[in-house]
């Protein structure tokens, strides 16, 4: 049942996808990510730029680096083709200044607008299986250990607990002169999200990081995914 | 299965002692004096021997008892088990309790190997090594090496604890002795070599004098238990209450650090998503535990979340609802037409509204009117009762009102307090028609918690 991306990383000793294949994976699980394209040069990704439409964010492929924010490799809200460009200088340098770190290329990624940040995780126990995990973004969710989580597969009731198991829950719902969040569309994420662990064994550890949830009836997406692989 | 690992009719004690304050001794003597059924001491030390005024013929081994066993009992030195249980295995016996310590606990894998290769091989289901055993109050069977008077029997009842601690599950037995509360089975699987927690759920599931079966669990042992755990549990949750109390929350975050999700918030949190997938009611200590099962075992799981709240204290009525609505439940208004009803009836000052209190100048009547005028109608689905009986207008007869109040088919917690006569007598008549006690309200209110999730549970598996 594993997925052919998976199985080809696998077979190639990778223990971890690339940004493009973790979010190709995620498409093919009906998981929605805003639309992407990979650039191999800058004229590449200003034609991207161009048929996505601005504004647009550029990130770093490089199987060597894992936290591509810690180094600067992304660079958000590009609006024209000149932005386009000076971000493709700019990974270019990022990339050189950390030790042994090769550029695949550039993901040009559709701008997802404001909304609340999500974690959705998963990780291998032996014990337990795949677990998933569930927890609003920023530090007070770490800071408060404000974390859910449940043995995959999950049903649709489980996701629904998930969500309202966190203290933060709340900013879901409308606080404070908040508009409420499309929560139907992150509890959809998590059903595809369970299925997707379950079905991939060599997944030791998922982050859907950040899930952005948009306002009633206008979804939630996955700006950012890592996976490791079990090699 | 564990084939009458629970309820055996006759037993066979290797190691049985004559040597008083042993381990060996304690348990023939629970079984000689105490089971209803079959015993055969096996020591090769003794032929027959007079104690506790009875005459006990004593087996050189377990090949000369010819009679069928169901279980045999082992407390024999660590390296001597696995040759008793392949003797046990060749005898045809079923099912085994050892409770030798000197295992994998004490750094002997190897020696558990072979017990668990012996049992595989002979067809013997192992409960331990390393553990106290079984108390099943129905017969007395009884493996427990602590002496009775050290550590109460409690008497049969509806509750079964299965725990994974065998001191804790001691000291939970003397203190449900002396409470008297009705904790019909104890089982403690110590080193879980063959039988596991899941097992004797199962064991407990199928045994009809078991209303509510209650864990202590530290943590799981081997891999993919939790999924056998969350697939039995969800099974027999819907038809049994399973209560759990996980200790140990904090130290197995240590374990969790594979990703950083799982590392911010740790293990707990997986075990405590498992309780909620499987339909098992979560406790936050073992008080807990058996404030909810003592609940559970009596009362009906209410349609929602209403509760009324009935006081003769305006404080304890508080602190019912801060302890209500601290929950999620809720505690509405009583409505306008049946207020200006109860208004009638009471006490000039006494408060109509929710909670209803009756104030201390109230007497049983007062609580036969509130209760008779509101837990019938489809405005509540169940009630918290207060009644401090230090006020002079109550009598034990109110226990009766309360009592009554069962027809309505609505669960009931009474909040009662204090150290009079008077008070412990009302206790025990209540406790006795299956009303549960408690001594403050937010443990009442805990157990009608405890009986709501339930009836999710029961309406969502």
């Amino acid at each position: 049942m594993t997925h052919p991306i998976v199985a080809r990383a696998v077979a190639e000793g990778r223990g971890k996808l690339r940004e493009d294949e973790a979010l190709a994976l995620l498409k093919a699980y009906g998981i929605p990510t805003p639309e992407y394209a990979v650039a191999r040069d800058e004229e590449e990704a200003v034609r991207a730029a161009e048929q996505i439409g601005y504004p647009v964010a550029a990130k770093i492929i490089s199987p060597q680096i894992v936290h591509k924010t810690d180094v600067g490799g992304v660079i958000l809200g590009i609006a024209d083709p000149q932005g386009v460009r000076e971000a493709c200088r700019r990974l270019r340098e990022v990339v050189k200044r950390v030790p042994y770190a090769e550029l695949e290329g550039v993901l040009i990624q559709k701008m997802v607008p404001k909304g609340v940040e999500l974690i959705v995780g998963a990780v291998y126990d032996e014990i337990f299986g795949h677990v998933v995990a569930f927890g609003l973004g920023g530090i007070f969710t770490e800071l408060y250990k404000d974390i859910s989580m449940r043995i995959a597969p999950i049903d649709e009731q489980d996701a629904v607990e998930m969500i309202r198991e966190v203290k933060a829950y709340r900013l879901l719902t409308g606080f404070r002169g908040m508009p409420p969040r499309d929560i139907p569309a992150i509890v959809d994420i998590l059903i595809k999200f369970s299925r997707l662990v379950e079905d991939n064994p060599e997944i030791r550890e998922a982050d859907l990081n950040p899930v952005i949830a948009l306002e009633e009836g206008k979804g939630a997406y996955v700006v950012d995914a890592r996976f490791i692989l079990q090699v | 299965m564990i084939p009458k690992l629970i309820d055996p009719q006759s037993v066979a004690v290797v190691g049985a002692s004559t040597k008083p304050g042993s381990v060996g001794y304690v348990i023939l003597e629970n079984l000689v004096t105490r089971f209803k059924g079959e015993v055969y001491p096996v020591n090769p030390k003794y032929d027959e021997v007079e104690l506790w005024g009875r005459r006990i013929k004593f087996y050189k081994s377990l090949s000369e008892v010819k009679d069928p066993v169901d279980v045999v009992v082992i407390a024999t030195p660590a390296p001597t088990v696995p040759k008793i249980l392949e003797e046990a295995g060749l005898k045809g016996v079923k099912s085994a309790i050892i409770i030798s310590s000197g295992f994998a606990e004490a750094g002997n894998a190897e020696l558990e190997n072979w017990v668990k290769a012996v049992a595989k091989q002979y067809g013997v289901r192992v409960l331990g090594p390393n553990c106290i055993g079984i108390y099943n109050a129905y017969t007395n069977f009884d493996t427990i090496f602590l002496p009775a008077d050290r550590a109460g029997r409690p008497p049969p009842g509806p509750l079964a604890l299965i725990s994974q601690s065998g001191a804790v599950a001691a000291a939970i037995m003397d203190w449900a002795a002396r409470r008297r509360l009705g904790l019909g089975f104890l089982a403690n699987y110590g080193n879980k070599a063959d039988v596991t927690e899941v097992e004797l759920m199962e064991a407990f599931a199928a045994d009809d004098r078991v209303k509510v079966i209650t864990v202590y669990i530290e943590g799981f042992k081997y891999p993919g238990e939790a999924k056998r755990f969350l697939d039995a549990a969800r099974k027999i949750a819907p038809k049994k209450p399973i209560v759990a109390y996980k200790a140990g929350r904090g130290k197995a975050a240590q374990r969790a650090v594979k990703s950083h999700t799982a590392a911010m918030a740790g293990a707990y949190e997986m075990y405590h998503g498992l309780f909620q997938q499987a339909g098992v009611i979560e406790a936050s200590s073992v008080r807990e535990m058996f404030d909810m099962a003592k609940a559970l075992a009596t009362q009906p799981p209410p349609r929602g979340g209403r509760v009324l709240v009935v006081t003769d204290s305006g404080g304890m009525g508080i602190q019912a609802v801060d302890a209500l609505e601290a929950l999620g439940l809720e505690v509405p208004e009583v409505p306008e037409s049946i207020a200006r009803e109860l208004k009638r009836e009471l006490l000039p000052f006494a408060a109509v509204s929710n909670p209803v209190d009756v104030t201390g100048s109230a007497t049983d009547e007062h609580y036969k009117i509130v209760l008779d005028n509101l837990l019938p109608t489809v405005f509540f689905d169940m009630a918290l009762i207060v009644t401090l009986m230090q006020v002079p207008g109550l009598t034990k007869n109110l226990a009766k009102y309360v009592i009554d109040s069962k027809r309505y088919g609505k669960p009931i917690a009474v909040v009662n307090f204090g150290g009079s006569e008077l008070v412990q007598k009302f206790e025990e008549e209540l406790e006795d028609h299956g009303i549960p006690v408690y001594p403050t309200p937010d443990r009442a209110a805990k157990a009608l918690w405890a009986l709501y999730k339930y009836g999710e549970v029961k309406r969502r598996l």
